[in-house]
């Protein structure tokens, strides 16, 4: 008997949760985006999950598609992180808290 | 054997996980997000999904991780002073709150019947190249080639929001004639002056503000 398909939910859950925690303690903004990073991942592996349960290929085509949106983010996110460090001089979210660079 | 296997890799996830988010260096935390994404891998390949699992490691651990030390090294920031306390009365509050979020869980865990789903035998084809690749230029071509638009925008965008602008940037010119600019327009940085300059040309204006600005007719001469 292998894992049941709920251990992964549940991995899935406490990872997301884990995520969204950091998000909301951390006040360094590139540690914001790692936590955000976790939670994408969370929500992937619970996509990998259903698919190989379900025997369904869709699942890991989402989860594709959910990579690059990530990778699109990564790229757009840390250009306004370099942005905002430029004109601020600092990393902590609570200094950037006028709605312009 | 494979429940030994998803314990050891579900616990080193969430090791790592919580390392990430107690570790106050954020070069430490990034370390900690890559064992997250490797045991993840790990974890799909259990799953019979070798292509994610390798997608898993090269995007995320590698071009994506990359990028993000890149900047942690590139932006140097060692250690941030411990936070100024504010809003203290949200304490309780938050307490209460997630105490509360809490019981819905647990109420939402035993009412919900635990499935029987065992995973199919591993001879079937799903989470293979072959079948994902079809998969993707068939039934979800549109959402393919959205993503792909949506990189090309990306790019632009990354390209537009990291480009490093001057002082007085290269397309900016102070129009001959007489021009009122409050300091900040010119230089984004110097917003507690707001002394007003009058000049005739870009030049002036630059050299009366006491920024470095060189435009194309000065080198030339």
């Amino acid at each position: 008997m292998g894992p049941q398909l709920s251990w992964y939910l549940a991995l899935s859950a406490v990872l997301f949760t884990i995520g969204a925690v950091g998000v909301i303690v951390k006040r360094n903004v590139i540690a914001m985006f790692m936590c955000i990073e976790l939670m994408l991942n969370a929500v992937n592996l619970s996509f990998v999950a259903f698919s190989s349960f379900f025997q369904d290929v869709s699942g890991q085509l989402f989860v594709f598609i959910v990579m690059t949106v990530a990778a699109a983010e990564a790229a757009v996110g840390l250009g306004i992180i370099i942005t905002i460090f430029r004109n601020r001089e600092s990393l902590d979210v609570d200094d950037a808290n006028i709605l312009k660079l | 054997m494979s429940t030994l296997l998803f314990i050891i890799f579900a616990g080193m996830a969430i090791g790592c996980a919580i390392a990430m988010v107690s570790q106050s260096n954020p070069l430490y935390s990034a370390i900690s997000l890559i064992g997250v994404f490797i045991s993840l891998a790990s974890i799909y390949v259990t799953l019979a999904a070798p292509f994610i699992a390798a997608v898993q490691v090269i995007v995320y651990a590698g071009a994506i991780m990359v990028l993000v030390i890149f900047v942690i090294m590139l932006l140097n920031v060692e250690h941030s002073e411990p936070r100024r306390k504010r809003l203290k009365f949200l304490v309780p509050m938050a307490i209460g709150m997630a105490a509360v979020l809490l019981a819905e869980t647990v109420f939402i865990l035993h009412s919900v019947q635990i499935t029987e789903n065992h995973p199919a035998a591993n001879i079937s084809d799903v989470g293979l190249t072959h079948s994902i690749g079809v998969g993707l230029f068939t039934g979800y071509l549109l959402p393919f080639e959205i993503t792909s638009v949506l990189l090309l925008m990306a790019i632009v965008g990354a390209m537009s929001l990291a480009r490093r602008t001057t002082i007085l940037s290269a397309t900016a010119r102070v129009v001959p004639g007489s021009q009122v600019l409050a300091m900040d327009i010119v230089n984004p940085r110097g917003v507690e002056d707001l002394r007003m300059v009058e000049t005739e040309t870009t030049e002036e204006a630059a050299h009366l503000l006491g920024v470095d600005f060189h435009s194309e007719r000065s080198e030339r001469e």
